[in-house]
């Protein structure tokens, strides 16, 4: 059984980073019942243009193994019928702009009062407070606020913009509270509601520099290059893009790479014998290394330097990741067999257990309102003549 | 000051040599959790890890470690680690798989000691799989989780398209293994069954990558050259960046207001996203010439009035000083051998006040009468 069966959760969230959390909790064990309307249904549902392109973004990934009900927040009825869902469920997760779920009925208080112990997650660019609450987001804007935009980059170039793994990241951040909250539950038996800023995500990931710059230290840009280990770098191969990325973090591993590039001599030249000589004359060091790697394969090079102890992968494009058996062998990489018995790659579980062993993803994407007769009439209770009348009445819509 | 700390009442051991399994006890201890780092004798590798603070001690070790016990022992040949493990929910171990058995850390012997323990192994490729024992340090991971192979893009892609591709600033690739080993370990916790839980950085790092997985499936490949929304982006101004994107039809609308691009408010071909992309070098150009002479802080100011997403790139001293960072009272003053330092609580709270980060970073051996402790009672008992 997967740690989190029995669990279930209202999922009032859309786009990309509410909807990853939710999605993490779903491969984990729990039910989650993605909340829809066709009025307005999740921009991620529909095809919609990114970087240019007309065509589906990651619904598919983060929507697979949810259920999928109809429901219109904008008719009472239909905010009456979420709150009875809210009611039979232990998580309430949603990532509207802070205000909206309380404006529609559908704030703290409210579920509180039809589930007392209800576990609220609230996903949102800048948390439920602070002079920037109302501030709507992306992945590159959190990016941005939160400085891990400022700190990635060439130190001669401009900041870089981050994509859906700062989304994601956020979604991650988000799975890990409400799992801490459901402790906390078992515990006290209270619930409570998680607030979960973007920006704050994003400013985590640079915690330390933001230490460090409290008390003074210029941090910057800083490109490819480690603080401390050196070599460390991107070095070309005789493929073209295919760039072969290594770090050496010991003297030993040094000495060995040396060896492997055919310059022993470098190993045991004294202006490289520590850590700190070999960083402070990094830039001397790039030119052999690629001189080596650019005549070599770069998977062949790769093994070779595992296999002697030196830290290496190539940079991995989604071809290398979709098709490797390592991570397939995981499950962190799976099939996934939709509807229409389209089979596609996804991304599995992030870790494994000792306990279970199958596989995070067991269904694909749901249709628009598939899963409403085991909703609204196994798990609520409605008759078929009830539920038919809301539809006609648009609340379920 | 919140009194909601959902995992008070769990004990941790860490083993960490590594930023993702620090982070993970980090996770666990800003929750609540009594997280006891047992460190070698030298003190964790992670204490002389830049970036270092005026005093030589390290920031990152103070971020990750800030309200940790630490304790000195050696497995195998110091028993009081066996000892800690009779009271603890959780371990968090990221020694090599190779070098288990050796320290007496491998699964089977745990499992059989301590049946309701959780075994957090965190490590670079997981426990499993062909590649279990390989090593990797950050760089290496944000290319084997692919979006390494994805960056950077937009600005800096077009200024460089000839220099190799650019890692995420820190230690990102771990933070997320981090993130992902403690949902995993919590996660198991739940069931109230103790086991083994094999964490992978990279496996994270696809996981949070999953958008270049699910474009293949669809028929591209995702490069760095073209991962791009194809205008707005980092858009330079007179003293500094900002972060501009529209995804929505009312979201264009404002900004050509915002610019005073008429002609092109009325243009059909700009009338969707798709027609839009398509004209985006010259609606790009436009923005980038228009923006430049703006102050930040007014463009910003500006945008927000139209509804126009965007954002100023901060620097750490907007982010350590911003209204609403400090509204939301984010940084925590901790005392340092270098006076004091401001550490940010976790991107998430329970109650309105931020989680509090604890006061101070433990001397190596700071709680060694934890073991002592034990291992008394484990002799009485």
């Amino acid at each position: 059984m997967k740690p989190l069966a029995g669990i279930r959760v209202a999922d009032f969230t859309v786009h990309a980073a509410g909807p990853f959390c939710t999605h993490m909790l779903s491969q984990l064990g729990a039910e989650v019942i993605k909340i829809e309307t066709a009025l307005r249904p999740d921009i991620f549902r529909k095809s919609h243009a990114v970087y240019g392109r007309q065509g589906p973004a990651t619904f598919d990934q983060v929507s697979s193994n949810k259920l999928s009900v109809r429901l219109n927040l904008k008719h009472p009825d239909g905010v009456a019928l979420a709150r009875k869902l809210v009611s039979i469920s232990d998580v309430a997760a949603e990532s509207f702009r802070a205000g909206v779920m309380g404006r529609l009925g559908l704030g703290y208080d409210d579920l509180r009062a039809v589930r007392n112990d209800i576990i609220m997650v609230s996903v949102s660019s800048s948390g439920q407070s602070g002079p920037d609450s109302h501030f709507a987001g992306y992945a590159p804007l959190f990016g941005a606020w939160g400085g891990l935009g400022h700190l990635s980059g060439h130190p001669d170039g401009p900041p870089v913009e981050m994509r859906h793994v700062m989304d994601h990241s956020v979604g991650m951040n988000a799975a890990l509270a409400t799992v801490a909250a459901l402790h906390n539950r078992r515990r006290t038996g209270q619930g409570c509601h998680v607030d979960v800023s973007a920006r704050e995500v994003a400013s985590s990931l640079v915690g330390d520099a933001l230490t460090a710059a409290s008390a003074g230290i210029e941090v910057e840009r800083a490109g490819n290059a480690d603080l401390r280990r050196a070599p460390c770098g991107l070095y070309p191969t005789s493929q073209p893009d295919r760039w072969l990325s290594i770090a050496v973090s010991s003297d030993d591993e040094w000495r060995t790479l040396a060896t492997i590039i055919g310059r022993p001599e470098l190993g045991r030249d004294r202006r490289y014998a520590t850590e700190m000589q070999r960083h402070a004359n990094r830039r001397d060091l790039d030119p052999a290394i690629e001189s080596w790697s650019v005549g070599q394969s770069g998977d062949a090079a790769c093994e070779r330097l595992q296999k002697a102890g030196v830290a290496a992968h190539l940079s991995w494009a989604a071809s290398d990741i979709v098709t490797d058996p390592h991570l397939r062998a995981r499950g962190a990489i799976l099939d996934v067999t939709e509807t229409d018995g389209t089979v596609r790659a996804a991304v599995g579980t992030p870790a494994r257990f000792s306990t279970y062993d199958s596989p995070g993803i067991t269904s694909g994407t749901p249709e628009l309102g598939g899963d409403e007769d085991y909703v609204y009439g196994d798990l609520l209770g409605l008759d078929r003549r009830k539920i038919a009348g809301l539809i006609e009445d648009r609340a379920i819509y | 000051m919140t009194s909601l700390l959902p995992l008070s009442g769990i004990r941790v051991v860490e083993r960490a040599s590594g930023v993702a399994a620090s982070q993970a006890g980090r996770l666990m201890r800003l929750m609540g959790a009594e997280v006891i780092m047992t460190e070698p004798p030298a003190g964790s590798p992670l204490r002389r890890e830049p970036p270092l603070l005026p005093g030589g001690g390290s920031a990152l070790f103070t971020f990750l470690s800030v309200g940790k016990r630490s304790v000195i022992c050696e497995p195998p040949d110091d028993a009081s680690f066996d000892a800690l493990l009779e009271g603890a929910d959780i371990l968090i171990d990221d020694t090599p798989r190779a070098e288990r058995a050796a320290l007496g850390m491998e699964p089977e012997r745990i499992a059989r000691n301590y049946p309701d323990l959780v075994f957090l192994s965190v490590l670079p490729f997981g426990a499993f799989g062909p590649k279990a024992d390989w090593k990797a340090e950050e760089l290496n991971l944000i290319h084997a989780g692919g979006e390494g192979y994805l960056l950077p893009n937009g600005l800096s892609a077009d200024l460089y398209p000839d220099r190799p591709p650019l890692k995420i600033a820190g230690h990102f690739a771990q933070m997320q293994g981090g993130v992902a080993a403690a949902l995993a370990g919590l996660s198991a916790l739940w069931t109230n069954r103790g086991q083994f839980v094999d964490a992978s950085v990279q496996d994270a790092n696809v996981a949070v990558g999953a958008f270049a997985v699910q474009r293949f499936g669809d028929g591209s490949v995702e490069h760095r050259s073209t991962r791009s929304f194809k205008f707005g982006g980092v858009i330079e101004c007179r003293d500094g960046y900002v972060e501009l994107l529209t995804l929505e039809t009312r979201q264009w609308q404002g900004l050509l207001e915002l610019m005073g691009a008429d002609d092109w408010a009325s243009d059909p071909e700009l009338s969707d996203e798709v027609g839009r992309s398509a004209r985006g070098k010259e609606i790009n150009a436009f923005i980038r010439n228009w923006a430049k002479d703006w102050l930040v802080e007014d463009l910003v100011a500006a945008a927000q009035e139209k509804g126009v997403p965007m954002a100023r790139y901060n620097e750490p001293r907007h982010i350590l000083t911003g209204k609403h960072e400090l509204a939301r009272a984010i940084f925590h003053e901790v005392e340092t051998e270098s006076g004091p330092v401001k550490v940010q609580s976790l991107p998430f709270r329970f109650e309105p006040d931020s989680l509090p980060v604890g006061a101070s970073v433990a001397a190596p051996g700071a709680d060694q009468s934890l073991i002592a402790g034990r291992t008394a009672n484990r002799a009485t008992a």
